[in-house]
């Protein structure tokens, strides 16, 4: 056990459902817990903050144990998803409040205040009442008054769920920021998985109140655990196993590879940028590395997003999603997958590629 | 997903409604238990015969049967009055329709005492009325003589509740979106077709509902028979009971009769709350937006609305103006007439000898004062502590809301009653006496307090407080930092109204105290009875006062929720 940073391990139970989480956070790091609604992410922050209690398991912060502290007590700020702004002070005495508890003087405070005010950059806001900002505004004030209160943790509930789309992206930029130049342990829920790459070191990916994975952007986009994480964390393709004898094409030779199907539900995930296309009928596939070739399918759909097409295409009765920096000129199209861009998963959980080894 | 709350936080708030809920019942449930034993306990020890014997008498069902009637009848003809305005209001816009609506609300601030008074010099033979219309019409004897008969009760009940109903359907009317009628019409019905068959099944709960609330409300009705009525052939429960404890000095009776009421106000307290259920479920699916507003074209309609404004311009307004008008007047001798003299302030305030039930005017007015001033101080806090916990929902919440509207089961006869027997038992002094009548008063302004802070309380969304925790406030700190300071308007509000309805507090005053206590209310029905109206009117006419400061109060709040 680490002497540093949030070290959680709680189990608690309500009606619907059952919370088992156990996580390790180190100090200085940005964390999103990300997930579905109903997965029990706002619950296990409200947990860590001592908003509601476990029934079981402890809550370490910093190498001492916090599970029975009062909420007041634990020096861990949340800034909550309505900001929770108190609409009987102006901007500059919601910041003040942490400070006025803590007794820090007068002076003092308004110098903080004037600091945390820039690191939002909302100079000049110190007179203005919370129902004159807008949503942006008031994220902003909600942060620096969580800040004020010199918190070990922080804590953020969806803190841009009720923000426009393209304010989301700029503020989830300055919440890094302002990460990187305070340096404090905090903990990010969100269920936008874009959010959760963009800002955070390391993810936490819960399903039905447990952890499904923890790791890097990277790790859970690229080699997800399960067939859960794999398509919440954006689309791809999942097809079964049985497929790849039929499409395996290598320049060492197929009969170099051993089949061994698993018991179970044995299947095959990509994703759809990773698949390449050939659309001339005369022409090979361009791919030279052992992959798998889907022959004479045919497109259905053709979705211009911007920078790339995305095809909706049919295999023998599967359905395989791909993205072309092309529009392709033919509506049957021959398709690959290189061997080391998919993951296998049994019965959902993934497993090594311990079938597709070559003898 | 706040199942469990955090183990101090916890504590405080778990705390919290300890205290309001000792309160009350120490305030509530003590005095009906004495009532409730004294209707039990015979000379032969506990026993249900004369339980038995008072619901089965045949004087009882003759009140039970007369209380029933009068209260039906006094709804029946407030739903005729009412409705003709509350179509008015809703569906027209007209010169006079804001003041229309802001009297109608003056009934729920204007205590019944006054109610009374107005009538007796509005309305009397000697009354503003009969004046005006024996100058206008040379008469010799006044055209209306009405005062104390069964008709005077119905008037005045009218009168007094009248634009309750008005309010609420024309509220509720107002927000009915037209789309059912327009559908109606292109299907082919008439106007006054679709008006019965469409619109009037649509306003139906709406009706029932604030119907039920002018039943309860006349059924528990005591200071307007009891003065208006006239004698003991017009007795309904409430009175009996007030005139048994009192008069006949038969406190068993009265007890037994008082279970009896409290029966009767239950099962009405059902079906009203089931007609509020069923008015929440119509309401949910129908547009909160508003109906467009017409100007009456038809001659016709000009002059209805024209009428109905005059005439509820006459009967709300006139009543407490001549209130006014007459506290200005005196005669230097009984046949004298009356010229405008501040003989009766001059006695009120003490400048000048005071004339029978006049010299004890101004000890009366800072009892009243001092007692108004000590419940609502002693009110809020039990009231905001009961909020706390009752915000929150949950099974124990729903109880303890329940608990804290229970004396609203209770009228405030009985709890008057109550508090007589305690005071029998403990013979203390005057100052016994006027503690009791606090709080007698207290327990009949919680409820209301309670229903002011509630709705404001779970206004305040729980990120609030639980932010004010995780920025490192305790859980006492954050009460009296966030919750309390949200909360200020609405503690004000609550405490005036507390406040006036003390003053203006007659029904329990009048059954719990003996005769060495005074109270502005209890003044004013001793000179009723004395006939000295123009003193009583110098006492109503402070009463006025008070109750309009309520009415912009409650005005003003009603604006700032708007607003937000």
């Amino acid at each position: 056990m680490a002497d540093n940073g949030l070290n959680c391990s709680i189990k608690a139970s309500y009606e619907d459902f059952k919370l088992n989480v156990s996580f390790m956070i180190k100090t200085g790091e940005l964390a999103c817990i990300i997930g579905p609604s109903g997965c029990g992410k706002s619950t296990t922050l409200q947990l860590i903050a001592g908003l509601i209690q476990p029934e079981e398991g402890s809550i370490q912060l910093n190498g001492s144990d916090i599970t029975f502290k009062a909420v007041h007590e634990r020096q861990i700020a949340m800034v909550f998803q309505d900001y929770a702004l108190f609409p009987h002070m102006n901007v500059a005495q919601n910041i003040a409040y942490p400070m006025k508890l803590r007794k820090i003087n007068k002076a003092k405070r308004k110098e903080s205040i004037n600091r945390l005010l820039s690191l939002v950059s909302l100079e000049g806001y110190q007179k203005r009442k919370p129902q004159e900002l807008s949503g942006g505004e008031r994220q902003r004030v909600a942060l620096a008054r969580a800040l004020a209160s010199q918190p070990q943790l922080l804590l953020l509930d969806e803190p841009l769920s009720a923000l426009d789309a393209k304010l989301r992206k700029h503020l989830r930029e300055e919440i890094r920021r302002i990460h990187e130049e305070t340096g404090i342990t905090t903990v990010y829920v969100t269920h936008d998985q874009e959010e959760a790459l963009s800002i955070a070191d390391r993810i936490i990916v819960m399903h039905e109140g447990n952890v499904e994975q923890i790791g890097t952007g990277e790790e859970i986009y690229n080699k997800p655990n399960s067939l859960f994480v794999a398509s919440f964390m954006g689309e791809g393709n999942t097809l079964p196993y049985s497929i790849i004898p039929r499409t395996l094409v290598s320049q060492v030779g197929s009969s170099s590879f051993i089949f061994k199907p698993l018991d179970g539900r044995h299947t095959i995930f990509f994703r759809p940028e990773d698949v390449t296309l050939q659309d001339d009928a005369k022409l090979p596939l361009p791919e030279f590395l052992p992959h798998l070739q889907f022959k004479h399918v045919e497109v259905e759909k053709i979705e211009f997003q911007g920078n790339h097409y995305r095809l909706t295409c049919s295999w023998e009765g599967q359905s395989i999603i791909a993205n072309a920096t092309r529009k392709p000129k033919t509506k049957i199209v021959t398709l690959g997958i290189r061997i080391q861009d998919f993951r296998e998963y049994l019965d959902g959980k993934l497993v090594e590629k311990h079938a597709l080894s070559t003898s | 997903m706040n199942i469990h709350e955090s183990g101090t936080s916890k504590g405080f708030y778990k705390a919290m409604p300890i205290p309001g809920a000792a309160v009350l019942i120490v305030l509530f449930l003590v005095p009906l238990f004495f009532t409730l034993s004294t209707a039990f306990l015979t000379e032969e020890g506990f026993s249900v015969s004369r339980i038995l014997e008072t619901f089965t008498s045949s004087y009882t069902i003759r009140i039970l049967l007369f209380t029933l009637f009068q209260a039906a009848l006094s709804t029946l003809a407030s739903l005729m009055v009412a409705l003709p305005g509350a179509y008015l209001l809703a569906n027209y816009s007209f010169k006079g329709k804001r003041l229309i609506k802001a009297l109608s609300t003056v009934p729920f601030v204007i205590p019944s005492i006054l109610v009374v008074l107005g009538f007796v010099i509005f309305f009397g033979n000697n009354g503003f009325l009969n004046q005006f219309l024996m100058k206008i019409f040379n008469l010799s004897t006044p055209p209306i003589q009405i005062l104390y008969t069964f008709k005077a009760i119905i008037l005045a009940h009218t009168f007094f509740n009248f634009p309750i109903i008005m309010n609420l359907v024309s509220s509720y009317w107002e927000h009915m979106d037209l789309h059912c009628e327009m559908a109606a019409w292109t299907l082919g019905a008439k106007k006054s077709k679709t008006f019965r068959t469409i619109t009037l099944p649509r306003l139906l709960p709406s009706i029932i509902s604030s119907a039920s609330l002018v039943f309860l409300f006349c059924y528990n009705s005591f200071a307007i028979i009891l003065v208006l009525g006239g004698g003991p052939q017009y007795t309904t429960m409430e009175v009996e009971i007030y005139r048994l404890a009192r008069m006949s000095m038969d406190t068993g009776g009265a007890a037994a009769l008082s279970l009896l009421s409290i029966i009767i106000t239950s099962l009405l307290l059902i079906w009203y709350n089931k007609s509020q259920k069923v008015l929440a479920r119509t309401e949910s699916y129908t547009l909160s937006s508003k109906r467009l507003e017409k100007r009456p074209t038809s001659t016709l309609g000009r002059l209805l609305a024209l009428l109905y404004t005059l005439s509820s311009l006459l009967f709300i307004l006139g009543p407490i103006i001549s209130i006014v008008l007459r506290s200005f007047m005196a005669s230097s001798t009984r046949s004298a007439t009356e010229i405008f003299s501040l003989k009766w302030y001059r006695q009120l305030f003490a400048l000048e000898r005071g004339t029978g039930h006049m010299g004890s005017a101004l000890e009366a007015l800072n009892n009243s004062i001092s007692i108004a001033a000590l419940v609502a101080i002693l009110t809020i806090p039990v009231a905001l502590a009961l909020a706390t916990a009752i915000r929150k929902k949950g099974f124990a919440s729903s109880t303890l809301e329940l608990f804290g509207m229970l004396p609203m089961t209770v009228s405030s006869v009985i709890i008057g009653l109550g508090y007589f027997i305690i005071s029998n038992r403990i013979r203390g002094g005057v100052g016994v006496g006027y503690t009791l009548v606090v709080l007698a008063h207290m327990v009949i302004a919680i409820p209301f307090a309670l229903r002011t802070i509630l709705p404001e309380y779970r206004k305040i969304p729980v990120s609030y407080m639980q932010s004010s925790l995780t920025l490192g406030a305790s859980p006492m700190r954050t009460f009296f930092l966030i919750e309390v300071p949200l909360l200020k308007g609405a503690l004000l509000t609550g405490g005036i109204f507390a406040f006036a309805l003390s003053m203006g507090e007659i029904n329990a005053t009048l059954t719990l105290s003996n005769s060495a206590i005074v109270t502005l209310p209890i003044v004013m029905y001793r000179l009723i009875g004395s006939y000295n109206f123009q003193g009583a009117c110098a006492l109503g006419t402070i009463l006025i006062l008070v109750s309009t400061i309520v009415f912009v109060v409650s005005e003003l709040a009603k604006g700032d929720s708007n607003g937000r």
